[in-house]
């Protein structure tokens, strides 16, 4: 009687580890996965070689890497400096300047204000994202992923609330000292088309940070924080900092009108953080790093 | 020892080894890792997670290159050579480490012979 036919053992496919491995980083070039691959690829073979078992040698082969988001960083950060001209001004220098130029013209367009001022203003932006997108590469990965793409957001949601401040008041100053000083313009103090209009273009601040995140090798959730980092910064400002000035300055208007402020805070950071994480969304899809 | 300074001994004792295997002849990733571990007698290892970014970032500073050809099974490898610049940074890391192990036998009786 026949023997009946042992199952051929199924190969790890290791270009498919790799990448799966690497996905959304900067180290997840085809070249890279390819090397890293092979290398991956040899080391089983040497194993099954000397007599070891296919469980036995993929195993001596995955103890190659501890920490693959570790090594996606590390290959990112010399990967990112080999051509670092071509790529910051492919994936930094240009979406910046194209922002800064949309907020520009978007000044053209609505405001009344000296074109001198306006553009000292985007000039001032320009300055501060260019300065940050220069520093990218030397940051540790928690800043890269979090702080610095969450600020570049942030400064892009800034650049509408100048928009809109030197629209209606004629005075290029933060939306929000102004609300601290007079809390009734959290929610009256702006047309609501104008309103309407920033709330529309939180969607593509949310998907600027959120790409810068998964740029600089962020997890899921490190892309949703810096997408909706504006938000979070609003809420902490309108939710702390105005309750705790009211308290120390004893500004009668937030104290006797509570409501207001949680209303306020609804309009300006929960309906925002909406719109942020719908720009955020298409970038938080990539597969996030698990370590091996 | 601070964890910091060992990371920069071992960094530094990789890059003299990754160049001086390479002055003799190209090699890809696999076999550089290979060769340094059978030559050292296993004292000097690299997993693929500590030879790849050191190689790519000694390709960044131009001291080697990578190319894709066939190696002797007739699979495509990525073999690193040395350049020039490499070439010429291999004598001064040589001295550095001769004068570190001068150093720590003056100070600690540590012979490198």
């Amino acid at each position: 009687m026949p023997e009946p036919m042992k199952p051929e053992p199924v190969r790890p496919d290791w270009k498919q580890l790799v990448g799966e491995r690497l996905a959304g980083t900067q180290s997840c070039s085809p070249e890279v996965v390819t090397e890293l691959a092979d290398h991956l690829e040899e080391v089983y073979e040497g194993a099954r070689a000397r007599g070891c078992s296919e469980t036995e040698a993929e195993r001596i082969a995955l103890e190659q890497v501890n920490d693959w988001q570790a090594l996606a960083a590390e290959i990112g950060r010399a990967k990112i400096q080999e051509d670092s001209m071509n790529h910051r001004t492919k994936t930094v220098w240009l979406p910046a300047i194209g922002i800064v130029f949309s907020f520009g013209l978007l000044l053209l367009f609505l405001d009344r204000a000296p074109v001198l001022q306006r553009l000292m203003w985007v000039a001032c932006m320009a300055l501060v994202l260019g300065v940050v997108a220069t520093e990218a590469s030397r940051l540790n990965p928690r800043t890269r992923s979090i702080w610095l793409p969450g600020f570049v957001s942030l400064v892009a949601a800034s650049l509408l609330m100048f928009a809109e401040e030197i629209v209606m008041f004629h005075d290029p100053s933060f939306l929000f000292t102004d609300i601290s000083l007079r809390p009734s313009h959290l929610i009256s103090g702006l047309p609501r088309w104008f309103y309407i209009v920033w709330l529309l273009a939180q969607v593509p601040c949310g998907a600027l940070g959120a790409y810068l995140s998964r740029r600089g090798g962020g997890t899921r959730s490190a892309r949703a924080v810096a997408g909706a980092f504006p938000a979070l910064i609003i809420f902490f400002l309108c939710g702390l900092a105005i309750p705790m000035s009211a308290a120390v300055e004893h500004n009668a208007y937030v104290l006797h009108h509570p409501a207001r402020l949680a209303l306020g805070i609804f309009i300006w950071a929960v309906v925002p953080a909406v719109g942020l994480l719908l720009g955020a969304a298409p970038f938080l899809r990539a597969a996030e790093l698990q370590p091996a | 020892m601070t964890r910091r300074i060992r990371s920069k001994i071992s960094r530094g004792s990789g890059e003299l080894a990754i160049l001086s295997l390479l002055a003799e002849q190209p090699l890809y990733g696999f076999e550089i890792a290979r060769q340094i571990g059978e030559r050292t007698g296993g004292a000097l290892k690299f997993t693929l997670a500590s030879l790849y970014p050191l190689l790519y970032e000694m390709e960044k500073r131009g001291w080697v290159e990578g190319r894709w050809e066939a190696n002797h099974a007739g699979r495509d490898r990525r073999y690193y050579r040395l350049t020039p610049a490499g070439r010429k940074q291999l004598a001064p890391l040589k001295e550095e480490w001769r004068n570190f192990f001068r150093a720590l036998n003056t100070l600690a009786g540590v012979s490198h012979a």
